[in-house]
């Protein structure tokens, strides 16, 4: 550009003027050769990548009942509840709790006398009664146990540890090795990578499970290369693009007993590779 | 011109049927009207018999004039703002003033409230740490995300640019959050019996 410019300048006015236009062509093959750059930089990226896709699915079981509380949340919570009782002013039942006490201690006195008392402001069914029937009637109704009994010990129910939420782990061949991890599928031609991922949940044999998918991006990624052996020029290794997803529905009890594990996070160390893990554990949040 | 001497011709002419059709029923008592009374009747013209005078220009002015003043009297009484609603959250039931309601509540003594201090700060730790943790796995799940999202757009625009499209089918998202004890299955609940006292104001 300041090349054009200079030999412009050293020309006589109407060579300058007759230049201006070839000028703005010089500028213009300029633009255009940048532009060209710009599309064979494209073409190299259209060209196929040596990664082979993967979409994978993360299917959290969220939990169904609330955590324990730790000490020091229980001893809080004691705190609190006392100090609303103390703020707090007596409501009407615990006020005719009361007077009922009252009339008793009056009515067991020695100088009892009976025409003292207001009869119309007494009733039949004194507080306390009602409470020792609202007491018997809570009896009645039994909730459902918080923990089950098979708790430690079943892993392809998604039933246990109700407390935390879960991870679908599945146990696939992958390059000749059969490993634990998030269920993936390659990725076909024509399809985005989340239908990859609800086909690979769908694809599972013999489960049906109903699931809602959060969103069309990507949650995390990991890649890993093909052993020597295998890889060619166009296949170095695989990306697998992890898609999260929430249980909505549905079990996967016909699925076979040791090919897949609800699995919470602290424990997916025992089932996943390190490198897998590592990525895995960023985008599982166990809040 | 012709107009009017027509009208008085008719005039003239029905005042002349009038006078000749009442002369020929003179001898019943029937009138045929007020105006002409009949021979055999005492002579009483109508003001002495004191029936209303029609008068016809000024009682339709005074009846309008009439219904204007009450309008007038209507928009000053709607010029008045409504009164509003008032929200009974904000007003204090006079039964809480009750004196008889106050708790007798012991004193406490120098331990309990040192124990009480010393748990708030360490509640206030343990919070303060609970909220760090969970701030830092919050980012760490925005990272791992949005390095997926680059090697996406390194391997192809296409698909990088269905992901970033927004899914119109994820909202309205509803979930059953966790409750105490986990649902009883074929469970059947009471139906709740309740008298709805909600005051129902309108302005």
């Amino acid at each position: 550009m300041a090349a054009l410019c200079w030999r412009s300048a050293s020309r006589p006015l109407w060579q300058i003027i007759a230049r201006q236009g070839t000028l703005k062509a010089g500028v213009r093959n300029l633009s255009s050769s940048t532009q060209r750059w710009c599309a064979q930089k494209l073409r190299a990226v259209n060209s196929p990548s040596p990664w082979v896709l993967h979409g994978a699915v993360c299917l959290q079981r969220l939990p169904v009942i609330s955590q324990d509380r730790n000490p020091i949340e229980e001893q809080f919570l004691d705190l609190l509840q006392q100090l609303e009782q103390e703020k707090s002013m007596l409501s009407d039942h615990e006020l005719r709790l009361l007077l009922d006490s009252d009339r008793l201690s009056r009515k067991q006195e020695a100088d009892y006398g009976s025409d003292d008392e207001d009869y119309e402001s007494q009733d039949i069914v004194t507080a306390q009664d009602l409470e020792d029937a609202w007491e018997q009637k809570l009896k009645q109704f039994k909730p459902a146990l918080r923990i089950k009994a098979s708790d430690n010990t079943d892993v392809s129910s998604s039933e246990c540890f109700l407390g935390d939420s879960l991870v679908l782990l599945v146990k696939q061949d992958v390059g000749h090795q059969n490993v634990w991890l998030l269920p993936q599928l390659q990725w076909e031609a024509g399809e985005t990578l989340r239908q990859t991922a609800e086909r690979a949940l769908s694809s599972l044999p013999g489960a049906e499970l109903k699931a809602t998918f959060l969103g069309n991006s990507p949650c995390g990624f990991y890649k890993y290369q093909f052993p020597k052996n295998v890889q060619t020029e166009s296949r170095i290794g695989a990306k697998v693009f992890f898609f999260k997803s929430l249980l909505s529905g549905g079990d996967c009890s016909s699925l076979q007993k040791d090919s897949f594990a609800w699995v919470r996070k602290d424990e997916l160390q025992d089932y996943l590779k390190p490198k897998y893990l590592k990525q895995v554990k960023r985008f599982i949040l166990n809040l | 011109m012709s107009g009017i001497v027509y009208r008085s011709l008719i005039q003239l002419s029905s005042r002349a049927a009038l006078t000749s059709g009442c002369g020929s029923f003179v001898a019943t008592p029937v009138r045929q009207s007020h105006w002409f009374s009949s021979v055999l009747s005492l002579k009483s013209s109508a003001p002495l018999r004191a029936e209303p005078k029609k008068k016809k220009k000024v009682d339709p002015r005074r009846e309008l004039l009439v219904k204007e003043r009450l309008k007038k009297k209507l928009k000053k009484l709607e010029k008045v703002p409504p009164e509003l609603i008032p929200v009974e959250d904000f007003i204090t039931p006079v039964h809480c003033f009750d004196k008889t309601r106050i708790r007798s509540n012991p004193l406490l003594s120098f331990e309990e409230s040192e124990r009480r201090d010393l748990l708030l700060k360490e509640w206030s730790r343990y919070k303060h740490s609970q909220h760090q943790a969970e701030m830092t796995a919050i980012k760490d799940a925005i990272d791992a995300q949005k390095q997926a999202l680059e090697e996406l757009k390194m391997e192809s625009e296409d698909l990088y640019k269905a992901a970033v499209s927004p899914d119109t089918n994820l909202f309205p998202f509803t979930h059953q959050g966790p409750c105490y004890t986990p649902p009883i299955p074929n469970y059947d609940p009471p139906d709740g019996k309740y008298n709805d006292i909600t005051r129902v104001y309108t302005q």
